[in-house]
Order: structure tokens, then C-alpha cells, then sequence
């Protein structure tokens, strides 16, 4: 019981692609299911010392990732079964989610991309419930207009509409 | 591969994202660093760079379906075209080169050094798949996810596709020669040597996991196993079994066989526990089973018999564990087991059997006995308590028990001698044996009981020595009675034994009549004589009123009918009938001129009868005691002849028998050395009638006993078929004796004169109430 508590307060360094760090427990990375994958590969010791790369996400991404983390981290640990179907059908989102998903779109749809990236499953889905409810009721043509016309990063637009086909085009 | 070797120290370059040439010239090199090199570690960067250069691949701007020609051909794909079956088909292509250069490689091994060269290589290949699987996880989330849920068989996660390459370019072209490896190193240990049998194990668990079901890969199958490691397996046991077996058998005896053969069997056990998987346990059971047993059971069962001769109990427990392996195994033996049981009882019966009519029925009993404890301990000890076995032993018993040499003058002799033994031991001054030593001996005689086919024998005759013992009040305990009767009930029910119990029970009531009796004759102020009564239920008693008429003495006679009275008094309307026969008592001889003390005579009233006469004169005639006591001679003669051998009546002279016409005189001159003197003794001729008689009475029992069972089964049925109602009626008596269909035909037809039955159509029987 006290191994698996110091596990997860493990200090692991999380580097952003454009340099800085962020230090986080280890139960809060292991949401990621890269991470707890990459932790399981190479051992407990190659994250001790070193810090582990983010190659696709930038640092106020990253934080923003974290945030979710920390404020998830007892969770049930993210299922490898196909999730069940009630959550995925429904676009309630939690008040606390909701508040945190607040941000500009860009940063939203950053945040998107980088669960995915990450494989955070439940972020990922909180993330695209929200897309869902802001384009409620309106045409997929003009939901990707206004998206567009309101989106910065064309890379980032590509890659989540196609995110997008995926996700709600059963 | 340059690319990689400078990410050892940073980031890597990451590759062009939509090129997949330069994609996968990028992830060939960390591939292979680890499948071939992964002990040397990998750096977080490498990790982290592989996973991402996948990631990129899928998400570049292909995948977004730019290219027209993507889309009009991947048309089934709704929404989305995914990019990834450009690296999965590359991984594929690097797997089966990977794999077809191991192939290679193998060639240079053979036997264990191939089983170290396939496990060694098996476990940095699947570890290796892990890391793979990890890092394409992106390309399993979508594109193979995608693939596999529309339908497409060919397409797995990469972790499958792992094991599936294996399996299709490695395995099968190497599993053949690591098979006969395997089978090298166990047939080295079945002759005896260490062997590494760890590696076994390890080939084991990598053919069990190359079982892929094919319908559903997230499932595994045994089939890859059973077919390249279980089949070979059992073969080649088959065969060295075989070859073992034949020879060993040829140069040892069976006894020698079947400890060689008991060994085999746990080593193979073993051998699964060990190192094999819990799958081919039972198969290889039956293999062994069928080559060390099966095919050798006749030789097995030959030799059963010897053993059976000479008692060896060890072996018999062993070729008994053995063949009970085998379908049908047991069956020959429990044949012979029961043979022998019935000729060792009719051999053991035979030996105390010279002479039938003076047998002793202890020495009988305990030859039966010893017969049955000796092979029900046999059964215990080396066949495991089996119940068919006992089943076996139990035919023999009834067999032997039934149908022997001292049953040759008529069936009724085997419960005749037991009934006769427990009266032995049940009387007082029997043999002296201890209480629980008489528990012990009565449960054995159950044991014997249990074995005769004709209960209702051993009724007649327990309950005439019952009945006797009772009045002559000389059974050693009632705790034993009590015990003996209710182990009766408990073989045979409450009808078999309520009579006897119905005896005790009118014993008890007679003795608080006495009691009663006695203060009814001290408030009258009587002095009568010290007298007991016993009432007797004619219908339990197995008794008959006295076959002479009697004048009881007037001493006597005032006694008895004052009791008479009293009892009248208190049960209005019964009829008492004195068993005169059963009656005895006791008188004082006065007149010996020199006893220092009075003689006392234990005598019949019969001979009391006769004794008191001389208190009016010396000298009395046959006649004149006849016309006196008015006994016919069958009953008078003995109990003269009794007091003339003892010398308490000397004939008078010229009279040499006793008889009519001669004359009996007092002897004053008695001598004894007891003062009490028993002149009541048990007349052999007595017993032996009552023998005949008991016989007799038998055979009439049987027919009212089947025709009542008759009348049961037609009150209840109404309506039966001829046939059925003989069978149905067999089934009902067994209990008590083995009717004979002549007899119960003979009993139906004396039910359809009496119109108890009808007879109607169709060979149909009717009741008639």
C-alpha cells in the first residue's frame, strides 16, 4: 500500500515542445495513456531522472492538459474496453469540465489534438461533448464555416476536422 | 537508422509526416533497436519520437482525404479515410523479413541448443511486440480499430499481428524440429536423467499462446498447441510405453509389471504438474491408461486368481488401482473375486461339516463368519470399500450361506443353526461370555442374518428358544434380549419381531400380576404356597396346551385357583389354559434318614405330582399314579424314568421298566453331593420333536404368509395380470424366505376358491372385497 502511494506521488517532468517543464505526480501523467504505457515499457527509473519529451503540444496546451489531470487523478483508471455507450451518447458535461472547457477555441480545439495525442480518453470526450453542444443545432456546413473562419492554426483545423468525421460520423 | 542513433542524445529530427518512405525509414531504425538490441535500453526521446512520428503519419494531411483518388477507392470507408495501412503493411513486411532471417539462423541449432535458440529468440520477440504495440498504439486506436470493426479478417492489432507472423513464417517451418527436440529431452528423462525441463515448459506456454481465434482475436484457442505440441506429445508416449511395456513384461513377472507400470502412471502425472500444460492431462491419462494397462489387462486379470490364492493383499490393492483406471476394468476381477469368496465358504463350510447332524451351530456360524471377515476386510483394504465389491462379496455370502454342504438335507439348517447359537449365547450359563464380547458376537450374527434367505426360519426357531427362555426364566440379560430383538427390527421391520416383543412384554405385565397377587392373598390372611404365574398371549407365544389330560395335586390346585379368581376378577371373560408341560417347582425331601440336611428336588409339576402321592404311602403302582394324575404315558413315562435314574424312586422288584404293571418305592436311602438336586432336565427326545414340529409349522406359515402378501397386493391394485401378481408377490416375501411360483400359483387358486380373487378376462385377477 505505501509502495503503490509513493508510486503515485513519484515526481515526473513533463517537457512542452517549445522547452519549458512542468513537474506532476505520476498518478497525474499516468492519465495519459502514452505516458503510463512509456513508464511500463522502460521502467520506473528512466522517468526518475530524465524528463519526457511532448513533442506535439506547447506549454500553455500542456498546463491546461495538466489542470484536467491533477483534477482527475483518482479517477477510475480509463477502461481498454470500448467505453460504455451511455457516456458516449450523452452530452452532459460535469459543471467543473464545463467551466474548465471556458477557453477560447483555439485553445479548445488545442486541447482536443493534444488528448488525442496523449490518449486521454476522458478528456478527449469531454473536449469533443463540447464541440457537440456549441454546434447543437446547426448545419455541419455552417458549424465548419464558423469554425473556420474563427480558427488560426489551419494544421490544427485540418487534423480535428478530420478528428471530427471520426468521432461523430458513426 | 542515422536519425535514431542522434536521438540518443535529444530530440530526434522527426521525419517528413505525410512521406512514408521517410516515415518509415525513420521508425525501421528504433524498430530494430528493439527487436534485436532492446537490453541496451531506450532513451525516453526514441520512445517518445516513434510514437510521435506514428501519430503524425495518421493525422497528416492525407488523412484528411485531399486526394480524390483515395476517396472514390476507400468508398466503404464512411467518413473519414484513415492513413496507417501504409505502415501496417510496412511492419508487416519488416516482421516477415525479421522472422525469415531467424528462420535462417535456427538452421545452425539443433536439440536443446534449437529449444534455447527458439525460446531465447521467442521471448525478445514478444517482449519486443509489446514495446510495438505500445508505441503504433495510435495506428490500433483508429486505423486497425477501424479495419477490424468493419469486418476484415486479415487486419489485427500490432501485438496479433506479431504472434501471427510467427506463427506463419517461424513456426511453421521450425515448430516440427523444436517439437522433436522436446520429445528428445522428456524421452531422456523417462530413462532417467536431469533434464532442463524449464525450457519444455517455456515451448509450451509459446505454442499456447500462438492459439489465435480466428473469429475473434482478442480470444485465444488451444488448437495451435494440440495439434503441433499435444499430438506429437502423446504419440510419441504412445510408442515408448509401448516398446517399454512389451519388453518389461516379457523379462519380469506381473507382479514386478505393476509396480513398474504404478510408477509410470505418477511420473506422467508429474510430469503435467510440472512442466506440460493442464490440458493434455486428461488425453495423456488415457493414453498411458490404454498402453500400460489396457493393453496389458488380460495378463493382469490372469494373475488375479494366484494372488487371490496366496493372499496378497498389497498386490491385489494394486492391480485394483490399476485396472479401475480402464473403462470396464473391474468387472473380470469382481467375477473372480466372487467365485472364489463362494468356494472358500462352502470349503470352509465343509470342513466342519463331516458329520451334519451333530454340528455344533457355533462352529458353523464361526466358520461363515471367519469366511466373510476375511474378504469384507479385503475389500476394504485393497479395493478401495468399493460397493460393487461388496456387492460381490455379499452374492457369495448369500451363496455360500444358503446353498452348502450342511444345507444339503433342506435350506432351513443355516437359520436353524444360527437361531440355535443365539439362544446359546443369549441363555444363562451359556458360555460366560462378557457383556460386550455378546454385543460383539450378536452384531456378528447379524452380519450372517443379513446373508439367509429364509428369515422367516430363523423367526420360528428364535422365537420358540425365546419363548422357552423366557419361561424358564434362564436368558443371561435382558439388555441383550432387548438389543438382539431390535436389530431383528432393524433388518426386517416391526411386523418381524412384534411377537417377540409382545413375549417380553408379557413377562413384565405377569410379574406385577404376581405382585398384585401376593398382597391380595397376605390381605386375605391366606398362607398359600410361594408361587409365580406368568400370563402368556396366545397369539405370540409359540406354545400349544399340554397333549395330556393332568390332575394337579391338591396342594397345587387351591393355588391355582385362587389366582385363577384373582385374576378373573380383574380381566372379565379370558380363558386361561395352563401349560401344565411348562410348569415346575421345588420340594423339600424330609424323609432321607441320613442327610444332615433336607435334600430339595427342582421338578416338572409333573414329577411333583408324582412325588406327592408318596407323602400318603411308600409304594405306588404305575396304574394307580396314572389313575391319580390321569397322565398318558408319553408324558408320564419320561418323568417316572428321570426319577428312577436318579435314584429318588426305586423300581420295585420285579418290575425292570417303567411301565404299566410296575411299582415304585420310595428311597430313603438318597444319596447326593448337591442338596439341590435338578431333576427337571430337558429331555433330548423333547427337543428333538420340537425341531421336527418347528419344521413342520413352517410350511403352513409359508402359505398363509404368501396369500396374505396376495390379498395385500390385490386390495391395492384391484385389477392385475396373472404374471405380475407373482412377480409383485416374490418381491414382497424375499424379505423373509424365497418363494417358490409353484407355491404362490398353488396360493392363488386357494384365494380364487375362497372368492377372495375373481378371475376375469385376458388372464386377468380381480379382488373381490
Amino acid at each position: 500500500m505505501a509502495e503503490n502511494k509513493d508510486k503515485a506521488t513519484q515526481k515526473i517532468t513533463l517537457t512542452s515542445n517549445d522547452g519549458s517543464s512542468i513537474e506532476v505526480d505520476r498518478c497525474v501523467a499516468e492519465r495519459s495513456m502514452l505516458i503510463k504505457n512509456l513508464i511500463d515499457d522502460l521502467g520506473d527509473d528512466s522517468v526518475a531522472t530524465q524528463a519526457i519529451p511532448i513533442p506535439n503540444v506547447n506549454d500553455p496546451v500542456l498546463r491546461k492538459v495538466v489542470e484536467w489531470c491533477e483534477k482527475h487523478r483518482s479517477d477510475p483508471p480509463q477502461s481498454t474496453e470500448e467505453e460504455n455507450d451511455s457516456r458516449k451518447k450523452t452530452t452532459d458535461i460535469e459543471e467543473w469540465d464545463q467551466k474548465f472547457m471556458q477557453v477560447d477555441q483555439e485553445m479548445l480545439f488545442e486541447i482536443i489534438l493534444a488528448a488525442n495525442y496523449l490518449d486521454i480518453k476522458a478528456l478527449l470526450d469531454v473536449g469533443c461533448k463540447t464541440v457537440a453542444n456549441m454546434i447543437k443545432g446547426k448545419s455541419p456546413r455552417r458549424s465548419a464555416r464558423r469554425s473556420t473562419s474563427r480558427t488560426t492554426s489551419p494544421r490544427g483545423l485540418l487534423s480535428l476536422w478530420s478528428f471530427f468525421r471520426v468521432s461523430f460520423i458513426p | 537508422m542515422p536519425p535514431i542513433a542522434m536521438s540518443m542524445s535529444g530530440m530526434p529530427s522527426q521525419p517528413i509526416r505525410d512521406d512514408i518512405d521517410n516515415t518509415w525509414q525513420y521508425l525501421q531504425g528504433g524498430i530494430t533497436r528493439i527487436m534485436t538490441n532492446l537490453q541496451d535500453g531506450i532513451d525516453l526521446g526514441t520512445y517518445m519520437g516513434i510514437y510521435t512520428a506514428v501519430h503524425n503519419f495518421c493525422t497528416s494531411q492525407k488523412a484528411v482525404g485531399f486526394t480524390p483518388s483515395s476517396n472514390i477507392s476507400s468508398g466503404s470507408h464512411r467518413g473519414a479515410h484513415l492513413l496507417g495501412e501504409d505502415l501496417y503493411k510496412k511492419l508487416t513486411e519488416y516482421l516477415t523479413n525479421h522472422l525469415t532471417e531467424l528462420v535462417t539462423e535456427s538452421k545452425a541449432h539443433t536439440d536443446e541448443a534449437l529449444l534455447a535458440f527458439y525460446i531465447r529468440e521467442w521471448h525478445r520477440y514478444t517482449i519486443a511486440a509489446k514495446y510495438i504495440h505500445h508505441l503504433f498504439r495510435y495506428l490500433n486506436r483508429h486505423w486497425v480499430k477501424r479495419e477490424m470493426d468493419e469486418g476484415k479478417k486479415s487486419i489485427y492489432d500490432v501485438y496479433t499481428l506479431h504472434l501471427v507472423r510467427w506463427r506463419d513464417v517461424l513456426f511453421k517451418l521450425v515448430s516440427e524440429k523444436v517439437m522433436q527436440a522436446v520429445l528428445k529431452l522428456v524421452e531422456r528423462q523417462r530413462n532417467g536423467e536431469t533434464i532442463e525441463y524449464n525450457q519444455i515448459k517455456q515451448v509450451v506456454e509459446s505454442f499456447v499462446s500462438l492459439g489465435l481465434d480466428e473469429g475473434d482475436s482478442t480470444k485465444t484457442t488451444l488448437d495451435v498447441y494440440r495439434y503441433h505440441f499435444e499430438k506429437p506429445y502423446l504419440d510419441a508416449t504412445k510408442i515408448f510405453y509401448q516398446n517399454e511395456s512389451k519388453q518389461f513384461v516379457a523379462d519380469n513377472s506381473v507382479v514386478e509389471y505393476m509396480k513398474k507400470a504404478e510408477t509410470r502412471l505418477d511420473e506422467e502425472e508429474e510430469r503435467v504438474k510440472i512442466y506440460l500444460h493442464p490440458d493434455i492431462g486428461i488425453p495423456l491419462k488415457k493414453c498411458c491408461n490404454l498402453v500400460l494397462i489396457a493393453e496389458h489387462s488380460n495378463i493382469l486379470r490372469d494373475e488375479f486368481q494366484v494372488l487371490l490364492d496366496n493372499d496378497r493383499e498389497e498386490d491385489m490393492a494394486r492391480m485394483y488401482s490399476l485396472l479401475s483406471r480402464i473403462a470396464d476394468g473391474l468387472d473380470p476381477l469382481r467375477a473372480k473375486f466372487e467365485a472364489h469368496v463362494r468356494k472358500a465358504g462352502l470349503a470352509a463350510v465343509a470342513k466342519v461339516a463331516s458329520d451334519a447332524d451333530k454340528l455344533e451351530p457355533k462352529i458353523y456360524v464361526d466358520a461363515l463368519l471367519e469366511i466373510h471377515t476375511q474378504y469384507q476386510g479385503l475389500v476394504k483394504r485393497a479395493f478401495n470399500d468399493e460397493p460393487e465389491f461388496t456387492r460381490s462379496l455379499d452374492n457369495a455370502c448369500r451363496e455360500f450361506v444358503n446353498r452348502n454342504e450342511v444345507c444339503k438335507s433342506g435350506s432351513n439348517k443355516s437359520p436353524e443353526l444360527l437361531a440355535k447359537y443365539t439362544d446359546i449365547l443369549l441363555r444363562k450359563s451359556g458360555s460366560g461370555v462378557e457383556e460386550a464380547e455378546l454385543e460383539k458376537t450378536l452384531t456378528q450374527i447379524m452380519t450372517v442374518f443379513k446373508y439367509i434367505e429364509d428369515k422367516d426360519v430363523f423367526q420360528k426357531f428364535y422365537s420358540r428358544m425365546l419363548a422357552r427362555r423366557l419361561v424358564h426364566s434362564n436368558s443371561s440379560s435382558d439388555d441383550a434380549e432387548t438389543s438382539m430383538i431390535s436389530k431383528l427390527k432393524e433388518a426386517c421391520g416391526f411386523e418381524y419381531t412384534n411377537k417377540l416383543q409382545r413375549m417380553f412384554q408379557d413377562m413384565q405385565i405377569s410379574k406385577d400380576l404376581n405382585t398384585g397377587f401376593k398382597e391380595h392373598v397376605q390381605a386375605a390372611g391366606i398362607k398359600g404356597l410361594d408361587s409365580s404365574y406368568s400370563i402368556l398371549g396366545t397369539g405370540f407365544w409359540p406354545l400349544t396346551a399340554p397333549g395330556t389330560n393332568f390332575n394337579p395335586p391338591e396342594e397345587i390346585l387351591a393355588d391355582c385357583e385362587r389366582f385363577s379368581r384373582f385374576y378373573r376378577n380383574k380381566h372379565e371373560g379370558r380363558k386361561l389354559t395352563w401349560l401344565w408341560q411348562l410348569c415346575k417347582g421345588e420340594v423339600k425331601a424330609n424323609y432321607i434318614k441320613n442327610a444332615k440336611m433336607p435334600y430339595t428336588f427342582q421338578v416338572s409339576i409333573y414329577q411333583m405330582a408324582i412325588l406327592l402321592l408318596f407323602n400318603e404311602k411308600d409304594k405306588n403302582t404305575y396304574d394307580e399314579i396314572v389313575s391319580t394324575t390321569q397322565l398318558n404315558s408319553e408324558a408320564l413315562d419320561p418323568s417316572l424314568g428321570i426319577l428312577v435314574k436318579a435314584k429318588v424312586l426305586n423300581l420295585g422288584p420285579g418290575s425292570d421298566k417303567v411301565g404299566p404293571g410296575a411299582f415304585f418305592a420310595l428311597n430313603y436311602e438318597f444319596k447326593n453331593k448337591k442338596f439341590r438336586v435338578n431333576l427337571n432336565v430337558g429331555m433330548k427326545s423333547e427337543t428333538k420333536q420340537e425341531e421336527v414340529e418347528t419344521n413342520k409349522t413352517i410350511e403352513e406359515d409359508r402359505k398363509l404368509l404368501l396369500q396374505s402378501a396376495i390379498v395385500r397386493i390385490m386390495k391395492a391394485r384391484k385389477r392385475m395380470k396373472h404374471q405380475q401378481l407373482v412377480s409383485e408377490t416374490i418381491n414382497q416375501i424375499r424379505q423373509r424366505f424365497v418363494p417358490k411360483v409353484g407355491d404362490i400359483k398353488k396360493c392363488i387358486e386357494i384365494l380364487l376358491d375362497k372368492e377372495y380373487l375373481e378371475r376375469l378376462d385376458d388372464d386377468d385377477l380381480g379382488y373381490l372385497a
